[in-house]
């Protein structure tokens, strides 16, 4: 596209500000193609450069039994949570940003608190009053984590949307006979919905890529980032980019998808 | 003589220390358009509220049709409410607007379909409209939708909101006609909220002004412009000429600032306060004219409003008001002689 230089800048500077946008994107994704490259490599450690290409560590990845079983605690709990967490964050958004009450200011700077705690602390935190508990780590526990950083989160996405709608829809709907239940159902979540989809995407994928939390609360099970850093620290083969790179796709996948489902949502 | 549809006895509402509608007692005919006219912060807004069902009086009983409906939640009482922000729901197009209250008592898709369109016509919408979305129509369009939406709940009263206050004048002006031309077809009571008295007048078989959560004058439009009971009504109407007088005698009042006489309206108890004359009550008079009074001025300034002119004319140390139709053979810096009948002032004790 043709852009007019603005009053101030001159095409030298436009030229600056390209590269510059190319050096920040080269930057961001360099770490990324460097995975994929390691991903391919026919020899079994990790070096640079890669002197014979081969597929079949993807092969052995998806033939594994023990990464399938990882990938379902992964997805297990990543479902679980993106469920749980945009259930109590509809709640939590419209207690956020919808109604006034006593405390709202308080509790509005308290749901943030978890998200700027340190995830190792937090994971250790919990595995500590757990067994102080005697609750034995395992995925239960890693929901339950995950839940404490991810709600916040997903409470915060959501409000976005509450405070974009106009409290008095609400009140025509009821005025107009429906039941509070109706009201809800037909006008608050409708209206929420796009806030709630992104909440949720938010959730599995924060979810899914989460090592510090699930470190500390799987216990015996394990997730795919749990595996991944356990296979660098020890043991490494070219599994753990090609598992990388494939999990990164599946989330891009789910991303995109989901933003092509918004757009067309809202062109209907 | 038709019925009393609604009936407010005693109503006050608190919200902590601060009372925001105070002793208010009211009776709405059926099929009247009737409006609740004040400035921000008189109380219109929660009266309208408490009228809906949204919010609960403190005190007195709300009756409609003679039943008390102070608990009686918005949705089950048989009214409904154009917003002033209007409320349309925004995920739903201008057709599930138009049913959603159809859809609620279950009417079958194909009757709420008919009938949503029946009422698109009504109001001036041709069926394109059914399918569009809310947010593809104009201001003037979306309030027709929100009209068509609270006629297809059928209420027995349709409470409104200001709805018109955030368009411009002209399109006002065409809404306002539309709305009362409805309200006698359907023969319905409108209870109608504005903070402009100027659009109750248009509209209005009565109006109810309020003023710091009291009821100030009811009456119809007539009667609030030509017998308002204080100033505050007086000059919620636009500017007006005041005067604080005495009475001088049976026939003439007097100025206390400047000693100048006026007559006095006839039949007027009041002794001491402020006359009123509005400026298009003042005349301005050729040679062979005549008035009860007359004064001779200096125009000082000339406005003007259209197809009406106004003049600010200097008569000794006061300036006066004057209003007339526009073509006058004055200018400014010009003698004139004015003057007003006696009948076309008011005398309040304030």
């Amino acid at each position: 596209m043709d852009t007019p230089s603005s009053a101030f800048g001159s095409r030298a500077s436009e030229r600056a500000m390209r590269i510059w946008t190319l050096v920040v994107l080269a930057f961001i994704y360099l770490p990324m193609v460097a995975v994929v490259l390691a991903s391919l490599s026919k020899i079994r450690f990790f070096m640079f450069p890669i002197k014979s290409w081969s597929l079949e560590w993807y092969g052995s990845v998806l033939g594994s039994i023990e990464i399938r079983d990882y990938l379902w605690t992964s997805v297990l709990i990543a479902a679980l949570v993106t469920l749980i967490s945009v259930l109590l964050a509809i709640a939590g958004a419209l207690a956020f940003a919808r109604y006034d009450w006593k405390g709202r200011t308080l509790y509005q700077k308290l749901i943030l608190l978890p998200i700027f705690f340190p995830q190792a602390v937090l994971g250790l935190a919990i595995l500590l009053w757990s067994s102080a508990w005697d609750i034995a780590p395992g995925w239960e526990l890693a929901v339950f984590a995950h839940l404490v950083w991810i709600v916040p989160v997903v409470t915060l996405v959501i409000s976005i949307q509450v405070y974009g709608f106009d409290p008095a829809v609400e009140e025509a709907a009821f005025d107009l006979g429906a039941s509070r239940w109706q009201v809800f159902k037909e006008i608050t979540l409708p209206i929420l919905w796009p806030g709630i989809f992104s909440g949720a995407l938010f959730a599995f994928l924060l979810s899914w890529g989460n090592f510090p939390l699930s470190t500390f609360t799987t216990g015996a099970e394990q997730t795919i980032p749990e595996w991944l850093y356990a296979k660098m620290v020890a043991g490494y083969t070219p599994q753990v980019p090609a598992l990388g790179t494939l999990t990164t796709l599946l989330a891009g996948i789910l991303l995109l998808g989901g933003y092509w489902l918004g757009t067309r949502g809202r062109k209907q | 003589m038709s019925e009393t549809i609604l009936e407010l006895k005693g109503v006050e509402k608190y919200f902590g220390d601060f009372v925001a509608v105070e002793r208010i007692n009211l009776s709405v005919k059926d099929g009247e358009f009737f409006t609740l006219v004040g400035p921000s912060g008189s109380g219109k807004t929660t009266m309208i509220r408490m009228l809906v069902g949204m919010d609960k009086p403190s005190r007195g009983d709300i009756l409609m049709s003679g039943e008390r409906v102070n608990d009686v939640p918005a949705n089950r009482r048989p009214t409904c409410m154009v917003f002033q922000s209007l409320a349309l729901f925004p995920h739903k197009s201008v057709g599930e607007n138009i049913e959603f209250p159809l859809k609620l008592r279950g009417e079958a898709k194909h009757n709420r379909k008919t009938r949503a369109i029946e009422l698109l016509e009504q109001l001036h919408l041709s069926e394109s409209y059914y399918s569009k979305k809310v947010s593809e129509c104009s201001g003037g369009e979306r309030q027709r939708v929100a009209l068509a939406r609270a006629l297809a709940f059928d209420p027995q009263i349709l409470f409104f909101d200001e709805p018109l206050s955030a368009l411009d004048y002209r399109l006002r002006k065409t809404l306002e006609k539309e709305l009362k031309d409805i309200q006698r077809r359907t023969g319905k009571t409108f209870v109608y909220i504005t903070h402009s008295l100027e659009e109750a007048m248009v509209m209005s078989d009565r109006i109810a002004i309020m003023r710091k959560g009291r009821i100030v004058q009811v009456g119809t439009p007539d009667e609030i412009y030509n017998n308002p009971a204080n100033g505050f009504v007086a000059q919620f109407m636009g500017e007006v000429n005041e005067f604080r007088v005495s009475r001088k005698d049976s026939q003439w009042l007097e100025d206390t600032e400047t000693g100048a006489q006026y007559p006095a309206p006839p039949d007027s108890p009041v002794d001491e306060g402020v006359l009123i004359v509005r400026p298009e009550r003042i005349r301005l008079l050729s040679a062979d004219e005549k008035a009860d009074s007359t004064f001779e001025g200096v125009v000082e300034h000339q406005y003007v409003l259209g197809s009406r002119v106004q003049y600010q004319v200097r008569v000794k140390e006061r300036a006066l008001l004057v209003e007339t139709m526009i073509g006058q053979p004055f200018g400014v810096g010009d003698s004139v002689s004015l003057g007003w009948d006696a009948d076309q002032s008011v005398l309040m004790s304030e």
